[in-house]
């Protein structure tokens, strides 16, 4: 694994990218309404993210950051505006539909892992797998191929109360991109974790990104992890500023 | 998808524990109340055996000191004779204290070919005795004069009994030892009635043997047993009373019918029954809203995981499918311990019952235990699916 990686080295990247768009938000708007209050979270967004790139995004707490994830990922819908992902329009996509699309298009990464205690590492990894139509033994050694590119052979058998945040936060990438989706969401994963480890983490996003042409759309807190990917963007009162 | 449940619920094994003991618990209940809910259902669905409509008991208890066995002999044939005489009075005979529909008891024991069978209900009846309940016979004949100088005592026995004693062959003519006494005697039967149930419409009859009154022995009785037309009113009822308190001097007669005391019976047998299935509703009514209560806790306990799983590709309906599957494998742990325990009762034949009895009692419970399950997971289950993902995986 390269601990290395540079700036410099994921602009020569960013050269390489394609034209072609991942991801296209037009004209999203999010309003969260209760019978009293209404909450503008996120207002004319436009945003187009190309296949292959490492997008970040970054700006003040409540500024809208993890709900313009949200909505990218499809856990929650906009209030006005188009999403398109891969050239497909995702507005009228039934639950199914949906579940399907995330199954196979999107990796998630949380700030806290989201890691299943009572599931041993490699059936945590294997969880997307279980709402496709796979067998044990394709999600066993799918599971064990995505454990070994971040690095964590040899904790399959291991609870994730037994593993440092680190780790934790490994296994949680690993479970993203074992079901190998185009595009993964990542909501501060360095978030919960020192300096180093979270370097670590971010050498392994950087590699995903340039090794297999994963789309990575970033949530972020920290200017230097924000400045290892391709292009950053910073929301303000839900609004985008650059 | 079922491994993987499996697997969840293994490494929770200390959060299951109290649950699948709740339901095992549950489980044993619930045997419990079927079986007797199931031998009382399979009692009563047979039939009668006998007729019990105007049918009425003279209970008496003579204090009259008799000199002789001949002078007991008469003095009730004189009663006997009075008696007929009514027109309302189809048929009459004396009994022993077990009548039908009373908690009075009295058991013998038989020996045939070398095998005992107790305990067997022995009833003391008179020839008019089957007359008077219109019981039906099935093999032979009942009691007449000509048993008066039969080589053995003659004796009616019913189908349980014959069933017993002889499986699908002949009883008439065949000879049994009657263990009562210390000196063992043969008996011969010369009739099998149908099974009567007289101690009401949900307790079998058991085994029973019908001995003839012997002269002797009509000092120590005090029933009457009369079947009486259907015009026969309070009218006439007083009037018999009359006529056997005047020729009973210095007894106490007491006259009631069987319908009355058939009602008054199967309450009897009921009531404890009643009282078992209330107090098993309202252990069930708790142990449904603990499941229901624990379900939600879990629910709300796991609102990440759920969440989580929303976002790796489960749709709302297999994230409810799998919080009810969870369930319903914590219910069959359950079930398989409780089956365990109660397939004892017909292997090691607790309470003398029949293993049917046993087996579908067994199966009620189970299919009752999950739709309890299914019932309490149902809605739990819903509420996980109306979680939303992009709430839950930021709650901390």
């Amino acid at each position: 694994m390269d601990n290395q990686l540079n700036h410099s080295q994921l602009i020569t990247d960013n050269s390489q990218l394609t034209t072609h768009k991942m991801i296209q938000l037009k004209n999203i708007e999010k309003v969260y309404r209760t019978d009293t209050i209404e909450t503008l979270a996120l207002s004319s967004i436009n945003l187009d993210i190309a296949k292959g790139e490492f997008l970040s995004i970054m700006g003040p707490s409540g500024c809208g950051k993890s709900t313009l994830l949200n909505i990218m990922g499809l856990l929650d819908a906009p209030s006005k505006g188009d999403i398109r992902i891969s050239d497909q329009k995702t507005d009228h996509l039934s639950d199914k539909q949906l579940a399907q699309f995330r199954n196979k298009k999107l990796g998630f990464i949380f700030q806290s892992y989201h890691l299943i205690n009572d599931l041993q590492v490699l059936d945590n990894v294997e969880l997307p797998l279980l709402y496709r139509d796979t067998t044990a033994k394709e999600r066993r050694q799918l599971a064990t191929e995505a454990l070994a590119k971040v690095g964590l052979s040899n904790r399959i058998k291991h609870f994730p109360t037994q593993l440092s945040g680190g780790q934790r936060q490994r296994v949680a990438i690993a479970r993203a991109i074992v079901g190998r989706p185009e595009i993964i969401l990542a909501d501060e994963p360095t978030g919960n974790l020192d300096s180093a480890m979270g370097n670590e983490i971010m050498d392994i996003l950087i590699n995903l990104n340039r090794n297999e042409g994963t789309t990575i759309v970033m949530v972020t807190h920290d200017e230097n992890m924000a400045h290892k990917t391709h292009r950053l963007v910073r929301l303000f009162d839900g609004s985008q500023v650059q | 998808m079922i491994k993987h449940l499996f697997k969840l619920i293994w490494n929770k094994k200390k959060q299951n524990f109290l649950l699948i003991t709740e339901m095992f618990i549950s489980f044993l209940v619930i045997f419990a109340v079927f079986t007797s809910l199931v031998y009382y259902y399979r009692n009563y669905k047979k039939p009668m055996g006998f007729s019990y409509d105007n049918v009425w008991v003279i209970n008496y208890q003579n204090a009259k000191k008799f000199q002789s066995t001949d002078s007991v002999t008469q003095y009730y044939a004189t009663l006997t004779a009075m008696l007929k005489s009514m027109p309302q009075i189809k048929a009459l005979s004396f009994a022993s204290g077990n009548v039908p529909f009373t908690s009075s008891m009295n058991t013998t024991g038989l020996s045939y070919k070398g095998v005992s069978y107790s305990p067997v209900n022995y009833y003391q009846t008179g020839d008019g005795y089957r007359d008077a309940f219109s019981m039906n016979l099935l093999e032979g004949r009942w009691f007449n004069q000509q048993d008066v100088v039969s080589t053995y005592r003659p004796v009616v026995i019913n189908a349980s009994l014959k069933e017993q004693l002889f499986g699908n062959g002949s009883a008439v003519g065949q000879l049994i030892s009657d263990n009562s006494n210390s000196s063992i005697k043969k008996i011969k039967i010369i009739g099998v009635v149908q099974d009567m149930k007289d101690k009401g419409d949900y307790l079998p009859s058991g085994m029973a043997l019908y001995n003839r009154i012997d002269t002797g022995a009509m000092r120590w009785l005090g029933q009457l047993i009369i079947k009486v037309s259907p015009d026969a009113d309070a009218a006439f009822e007083s009037k018999l009373y009359k006529t056997v308190a005047n020729y009973m001097k210095d007894a106490s007669v007491e006259i009631q019918h069987f319908s009355k005391k058939r009602i008054s019976t199967n309450k009897s047998t009921l009531v404890p029954i009643t009282i078992f299935c209330i107090v098993a509703a309202f252990l069930i009514i708790n142990v449904s809203l603990g499941i229901f209560g624990v379900l939600w806790y879990n629910i709300n306990r796991r609102r990440a995981e759920i969440g989580l799983r929303r976002a790796v590709g489960a749709t709302g309906n297999s994230v409810s499918a799998q919080l009810i599957a969870e369930s319903l494998i914590l219910a069959t742990l359950s079930v398989i311990i409780g089956t365990f325990f109660a397939v004892q009762f017909p292997l090691l034949n607790v309470f003398n019952l029949q293993a049917g009895i046993y087996i579908t009692a067994m199966l009620l419970a189970i299919v009752f235990i999950y739709l309890l399950v299914l019932l309490c997971s149902l809605y739990p289950g819903r509420q996980a699916a109306a979680i939303y993902p992009a709430v839950a995986l930021h709650e901390e």
